[in-house]
């Protein structure tokens, strides 16, 4: 049986006539077993390869080989697919006249892998179509519980516009889950990172083509060991209060505020997707009116539910005092990932502005990014930055942009922008 | 206390002395090193966990939602008062009080029991008992105290001969031994060993056959508040304060003074005595007695305010006893809540034989 823990960190005392009270909720998951175990309902998985033209040679049959190695890791009883995509998407097994998903079993996964074995790489790049046949694929298997995708694509989305793509997200968000890798340079990192936050995914570059498989094998050893199906972070704050934002800010940071579905006027829901054995943190900032000196309140109720049922909470407080030994206090952990926040954006806004030729905001930004790395001691955000600027000192930010980068670093450090690093005890 | 020292609370920045281990002015817990020494089986680590478990999962005071399991208003998220930190009684539809934390203190450790026959002016008794702060476990003893004296106080039947006098001197022998009980109660609810033993005031009003006997130890008060004319003090405060009035210091000078509320006798282990002074009062008229801590007295010290504000209170909320009980405490809290306030009142008509 899984079992859940919730912690605050935070500093609960505000000055006199504050108003904002700003958390840190760690939630943690362990005994969460394999994927299907928690009786919420049969688990789908669908493995999505790009077929497109761009993919002829090396790559394809390293995605062919990629498709098997995640194949080989789903579990027997699980329901599969496999969806090939270009400019259009087709179901490349199960094979037959209509749409469908089979249970693994030692013959269904010789078949699967005969199938793949057969793509062939043509014409052009719609992810949006590959995505609306995975939601009706999954479709088709009303006992799923559990639905997850692996999308693998090599470039940018040409054959429909932002706009579909955009329409295509909103209509299947909610329908599935999706982890998004991006091989060569090819790819729009932003596009597909699109998908994958909204798709409660991850989103990550596969430099070259012989390191598909291996990650793939990994992709899916980690969807199998998600044995809690859907969770929602739910929050409760108090009549005429105010929520300025709650964000997860590990592993990833992800704002989650507009996601909010209401459970009642003063509770909301924000979908987390599937769990496994792990640890998530939440940063939550709330805004309530100001009461007098000594007085105390909640804040906020933070809890984690798996359908209706609350499985942790942890209470966000606020208690007035004049003192300001205590009111001036920051909490460490708030001030840490306030840091990987900003870190994250800085990242993504220089190197937008450094693609649009802004040398000078984006060696400003990414200055500040080398700064905050180096504040907040995310190392393997300051080794991806130098791969991109020339730091002269790290300490107040002063970076040159590098002359010659190399697009493959560049995408390394854009993907891995909302990684976080947990503060050091 | 050495002259270049001032030790300030940690909580509220007001003067404390040294060897204080809570806060007067807002009960903050100034010894932290002994804090931590506190292990599993403190009493007083148990009680905690207790009272958490006491949290009323009831109504809100602050906006009328519902208390969750964890003890915050599931509307408004105001924390719910424990049990402890606020409480009334109304016996009889003619007594009332009503037992608060107050606004800065952290702990209630004012406490009042009340009891009465059912018929208006009959029998009743009313008991305040003010924790003093500066030791550990003051909201417990003072809330044995309260019950233990009261108990007393309401089993009592004795009449002495039957005469006046003899009435009266055997409700003041009862006064005595309510003060024992209310001492004893103070004694076992602090280990024999503590640095800081529990101690507590001590006020008692008895009605009966047409006349108040009230008596004290320490600064809490008892009242005759006639409808028409003057307020009656009933008790004398055994403190620093009463014995500058005493020498002629006028009240307002001697109240307000660093040494006010240092209290020159209560009940606990290391007071020297404990026998109430006590004084009786014929009800000629008909009138409030009012028995209360100097939470609300800090605010209201002259018998004749406190007539006037007992009256006002009491007329706005249609002469009903436990209606102005919570709206004496409730005042009391409007003008600072700097202490823990208890406020009891019996509604006394002249007239009974």
């Amino acid at each position: 049986m899984a079992q859940f823990t919730a912690s605050v960190h935070q500093n609960e005392f505000l000055p006199d006539g504050g108003t904002d009270v700003h958390a840190i909720v760690t939630v943690t998951a362990s005994g969460a077993g394999a994927a299907g175990q928690s009786g919420s309902g049969d688990v789908g998985e669908i493995v999505i390869i790009d077929t497109s033209g761009s993919m002829t040679g090396s790559n394809i049959v390293a995605a062919q080989q990629a498709a098997v190695a995640a194949i080989d890791q789903i579990h027997d009883g699980v329901w599969f697919a496999v969806i090939g995509g270009s400019h259009v998407a087709s179901l490349v097994f199960p094979g037959g006249r209509g749409l469908g998903m089979v249970r693994m079993d030692a013959h269904a996964r010789a078949a699967a892998r005969a199938a793949v074995a057969s793509l062939r790489a043509d014409g052009g790049t719609a992810m949006g179509t590959w995505l609306q046949l995975a939601a009706r694929v999954f479709g088709t298997v009303p006992s799923l519980g559990q639905r997850h995708a692996i999308l693998l694509t090599d470039g940018a989305n040409q054959h429909e516009t932002p706009e579909q793509l955009t329409a295509t997200i909103g209509a299947v968000t909610g329908q599935f889950q999706c982890d998004c890798r991006g091989v060569g340079a090819a790819w729009q990192v932003d596009e597909v990172r699109r998908i994958a936050t909204a798709l409660l995914g991850s989103v990550d570059i596969i430099p070259s083509p012989d390191q598909m498989a291996g990650q793939f094998a990994e992709l899916m050893q980690q969807a199998m060991s998600r044995g809690i199906a859907d969770a929602r972070l739910r929050m409760w704050v108090p009549q005429g209060a105010e929520i300025l934002f709650v964000r997860q800010v590990a592993p990833t940071v992800e704002d989650l505020t507009g996601r909010r579905q209401e459970v009642n006027p003063l509770t909301g829901a924000y979908p987390t997707g599937s769990w496994g054995d792990e640890s998530r943190d939440y940063h939550v900032a709330i805004r309530l009116a100001a009461k007098a000196i000594g007085q105390e309140q909640l804040a906020a109720r933070v809890q984690l539910a798996l359908g209706e049922e609350v499985v942790a909470q942890g209470l966000v407080k606020a208690q007035w005092s004049n003192d300001d030994t205590l009111t001036t206090r920051i909490s460490p952990e708030v001030a840490h990932y306030t840091g990987q926040t900003e870190l994250a954006s800085m990242i993504q806004d220089g190197l937008a502005a450094k693609a649009a030729g802004d040398t000078v905001t984006a060696t400003t930004k990414l200055g500040r990014a080398v700064q905050l790395a180096a504040e907040t001691g995310n190392d393997e955000a300051t080794t991806r930055l130098r791969k991109v600027v020339d730091i002269d000192d790290a300490e107040t930010g002063t970076v040159r942009l590098r002359r010659s980068v190399d697009k493959l670093d560049e995408m390394a450090l854009d993907t891995a922008s909302t990684k976080t690093t947990r503060i050091k005890k | 206390m050495s002259a270049a020292t001032v030790l300030r609370c940690p909580g509220c920045g007001d003067e404390t002395s040294a060897g204080d281990r809570f806060c007067e002015a807002c009960g903050e817990q100034l010894v932290t090193a002994l804090a931590t020494d506190a292990d599993a089986t403190d009493p007083a680590a148990e009680r905690a966990v207790a009272s958490e478990q006491e949290r009323a999962a009831g109504v809100c005071r602050s906006c009328g939602g519902v208390v969750g399991e964890d003890g915050y208003c599931q509307t408004c998220g105001t924390k719910a008062a424990l049990a402890r930190d606020h409480f009334d009684a109304e016996p009889a539809p003619w007594v009332a009080m009503t037992c608060d934390r107050g606004v800065r203190h952290r702990r209630n450790e004012d406490a009042g029991a009340v009891s009465a026959d059912p018929e208006p002016s009959s029998r009743a008794v009313l008991v305040v008992c003010d924790g003093v702060s500066s030791s550990t476990d003051s909201d417990v003893a003072s809330l044995a105290a309260a019950t233990a004296a009261q108990q007393v106080l309401s089993a009592g039947r004795a009449r002495g001969i039957g005469t006046p006098d003899s009435q009266t001197a055997a409700i003041v022998a009862r006064l005595e031994a309510a003060a024992d009980a209310a001492r004893e109660a103070v004694v076992a609810s602090t280990a024999a060993d503590s640095p800081d033993p529990a101690s507590c005031t001590f006020v008692a009003a008895v009605v009966e056959d047409g006349r108040i006997v009230a008596g004290s130890v320490g600064d809490s008060r008892a009242y005759w508040l006639p409808d028409r004319g003057e307020g009656v003090a009933l008790t004398v405060d055994d403190s620093m304060a009463a014995e500058l009035i005493a020498r002629g210091v006028p009240r307002e000078e001697a109240e307000s003074g660093p040494q006010a509320h240092a209290i020159t006798r209560w009940l606990g282990v290391d007071a020297p005595e404990h026998t109430p002074r006590t004084r009786t009062q014929d009800i000629d008229s008909d009138g409030w007695l009012l028995v209360c801590s100097d939470g609300l007295w800090n605010y209201c010290s002259e018998a004749r305010d406190l007539a006037g504000l007992v009256r006002r209170t009491a007329a706005e909320h249609d002469g009903r006893p436990l209606a102005t009980t919570a709206a004496l405490v409730d005042w009391a809290n409007a003008q600072g809540g700097r202490d823990n306030i208890t406020v009891a009142l019996a509604r006394l008509t002249s007239g009974r034989t």
